[in-house]
């Protein structure tokens, strides 16, 4: 899924300010489940964000929707008659659903409540962890399931730097050294051959690198 | 600070702590305009729950729960602590002071703990003010 | 590779002698008259001089321009260069700049994360890793390509270096990671600096094994202890370093006024030690900011005039 961690209350004030009608646009899918822009999450902003302005004798008017996901016009445009009855759309969607209601309402400001940050999955309970970066290339059949290209700090494609120390990255030592999952698991496997294969350099055009990509599957289309 | 400062309170609490208010031996209840909420157990205590008792016009907010270790449901009084800790610390963000909001631990007929807890809850009160979102 | 040694160093390594190398940190400023400073204490004393590229992350003078520098007064360095701040383009680039200037000889490093620099907000490359470096440079000495297969007119043939790194985790890849290296084209290797000799004789002695030491020139890498508290620093702040108790506890023995001699003591027991370890060629001298303890060392281990 894709998770996110919604912006300060500070920095939300401050990007509302120009509107005293605004609504808070929450999303059903990964917002959700990362405790960042479901519908609870938009109640609660509404709630703090009504508390606030008071205390600041500020006016605002703040409705509250929510729609199943925000990347998909079917489900955007539900949220349709709340945006038109107000000047301002503050959106808990990812950074994908705040652009795809901004650009299918074009005269209403349509703003981020999120810092949209990685894709992962939820590792434990209120733990979500980045597994993914989206490279367009997978090689995970290499590297016995555990990718360096997201969770080696440097990218490494043929082992481990010289930082790696306990298990650890020299980055923050509570993050895991990728490459020594990668050698623990290819132990396991009994893939240890692996190690010893000279992995190319990596061709980045298949990710964003290569700018902005697009996927379009004609037997989909009418 | 207002002389005559006579302060709100939404008091949240489990049954299993205490049936009902009636029950609580309050003394000074002079001091303070109360209401209660009841929850099946404590860890209902949702967030939003929380903040807009404040947004009713609450000057603060106590979450009575049982003793750890003794909760019916075992870990709900767990949870009812990190949700009040999270909303304290938003209620800072949005600059209404996190000290409005209380978690006690009581254990079901302690009327001493519960007064003890009481004054704590108006010296802390008194500090703070009235709700200035109201 | 080309009958006719590439570098001096080489030169010297093929010859078997015992080889000298230090390093010159560039400085945090456009002053060359620094970096000429830094050459005129190490000359004489070494056969080549690594110079560093933005170490830690840290903004200083590029290592290709300070290099430059230490030929014009007659010294051979060895560039060293990360692949945390240039894309293959630019790495490419360098290295044919790097050789048209005169410079022979290189060192393919991954580069300290930027986070520890002084610009931790910037973006970080990494679009190659060092073992692509390696081969790379392999590949432009020995078939006269690029990455992209293009024939380059007068290609550059350095004498290629690597870093290894006995003392970070896991011990028993770090051979591995070594042959590697090695199959990617590393003619020579120079360590992290060595306090646990017990554990660099263990890996030694598996790179021996693996007949390793015959395919590749490997220099110990040695850093002289100023004091107990920069030997309890390196050991607990520096990633990939192993400083034993035994060693601390000796450094902290001593008074203050005598740590500095104790830590030089170590150090010539170190070099003698490795001169005695088959499979060692050289000593690779890392005394970072005290440029101008290296001559001392170089004097009190007997390994001066250089040949």
């Amino acid at each position: 899924m894709i998770v996110g961690e919604q912006k300060s209350i500070a920095e939300i004030k401050a990007i509302i300010a120009p509107y005293k009608k605004i609504l808070i646009m929450g999303c059903g899918t990964c917002v959700k489940t990362c405790f960042a822009g479901g519908e609870d999450e938009v109640a609660v902003l509404a709630s703090a964000l009504r508390l606030a302005c008071k205390k600041d004798g500020k006016d605002i008017e703040i409705e509250e929707f929510t729609v199943e996901r925000q990347c998909e016009n079917e489900f955007i445009q539900e949220g349709a008659p709340a945006i038109a009855r107000n000047e301002g759309v503050l959106s808990l969607a990812c950074g994908a659903g705040v652009q795809a209601v901004a650009r299918r309402f074009a005269n209403t400001p349509v703003l981020p409540g999120v810092n949209t940050t990685f894709i992962g999955v939820l590792e434990k309970q209120g733990v979500f962890t980045e597994e993914c970066s989206g490279c367009g290339n997978c090689g995970l059949a290499v590297f016995g399931g555990i990718c360096p290209v997201t969770r080696c700090a440097k990218k490494l494609l043929n082992g481990p730097c010289g930082g790696s120390q306990n298990g650890k990255c020299e980055v923050n030592p509570e993050t895991d050294c990728a490459w020594q999952l990668i050698i623990d698991r290819l132990k396991t496997l009994g893939q240890m051959d692996n190690l010893r294969i000279y992995v190319a350099p990596k061709n980045w055009q298949t990710s964003l690198s290569g700018g902005p990509r697009k996927m379009v599957r004609e037997d989909h289309m009418i | 600070m207002t002389e005559n400062f006579k302060p709100k309170i939404t008091l949240f609490h489990c049954i299993n702590a205490f049936g009902d208010a009636d029950e609580l031996a309050l003394n000074d209840k002079d001091a303070f305009e109360i209401q209660t909420v009841k929850m099946a157990c404590s860890s209902m205590v949702k967030d939003v729950f929380l903040l807009r008792a404040f947004e009713a016009g609450a000057d603060g907010v106590i979450v009575m729960v049982c003793p750890e270790g003794q909760c019916r449901y075992i870990e709900g009084n767990i949870r009812a602590k990190k949700r009040v800790a999270w909303v304290q610390n938003l209620l800072d963000e949005i600059g209404l002071d996190g000290r409005r909001l209380f978690l006690n631990n009581m254990a079901s007929g302690d009327n001493a703990a519960v007064n003890q807890a009481m004054d704590n809850v108006l010296k802390n009160l008194a500090e703070v003010g009235p709700n200035p979102a109201v | 590779m080309s009958e006719k040694p590439i570098s001096r160093l080489q030169e010297i390594l093929t010859k078997g002698e015992f080889a000298v190398t230090a390093e010159c940190g560039p400085p945090r400023g456009a002053n060359p008259g620094i970096v000429r400073k830094k050459g005129e204490m190490l000359n004489g004393y070494v056969d080549a001089v690594n110079v560093t590229d933005n170490q830690t992350a840290i903004v200083r003078m590029s290592s290709i321009a300070a290099c430059a520098h230490l030929l014009h007064m007659g010294l051979e360095p060895v560039m060293q260069l990360v692949v945390r701040d240039r894309n293959r383009i630019a790495l490419q680039s360098d290295i044919m700049g790097a050789y048209s200037l005169g410079i022979r000889n290189i060192l393919c490093l991954s580069g300290d994360h930027q986070s520890f620099g002084s610009q931790p907000d910037a973006l970080n490359v990494f679009d190659i890793d060092s073992m692509n470096l390696i081969r790379t440079v392999q590949t432009m000495r020995d078939d006269g390509k690029d990455m992209s297969g293009f024939e380059l007119n007068d290609p550059p043939r350095m004498f290629i270096g690597a870093a290894a790194n006995p003392f970070a985790d896991p011990f028993e890849y770090r051979v591995i990671r070594l042959a590697k290296k090695i199959d990617a084209g590393a003619d020579f290797i120079q360590t992290q600096c060595i306090y646990n000799m017990d554990r660099f004789k263990e890996w030694i002695k598996m790179a021996r094994e693996e007949g390793l030491t015959e395919k590749v020139y490997i220099l110990g890498g040695v850093t002289p202890l100023k004091s107990a508290g920069m030997a309890k620093f390196m050991n607990n702040k520096v990633a990939g370093m192993d400083v034993p108790d035994a060693l601390i506890k000796r450094m902290a023995g001593v008074p203050k006024d005598k740590a500095v001699e104790e830590g030089l003591k170590i150090c010539q027991e170190t070099i003698a030690e490795l001169r005695d370890i088959k499979g060692v060629h050289g000593v690779h001298i890392m005394a970072i900011e005290w440029e101008d303890i290296v001559g001392k060392i170089v004097k009190e281990a007997g390994l001066t005039p250089r040949p």
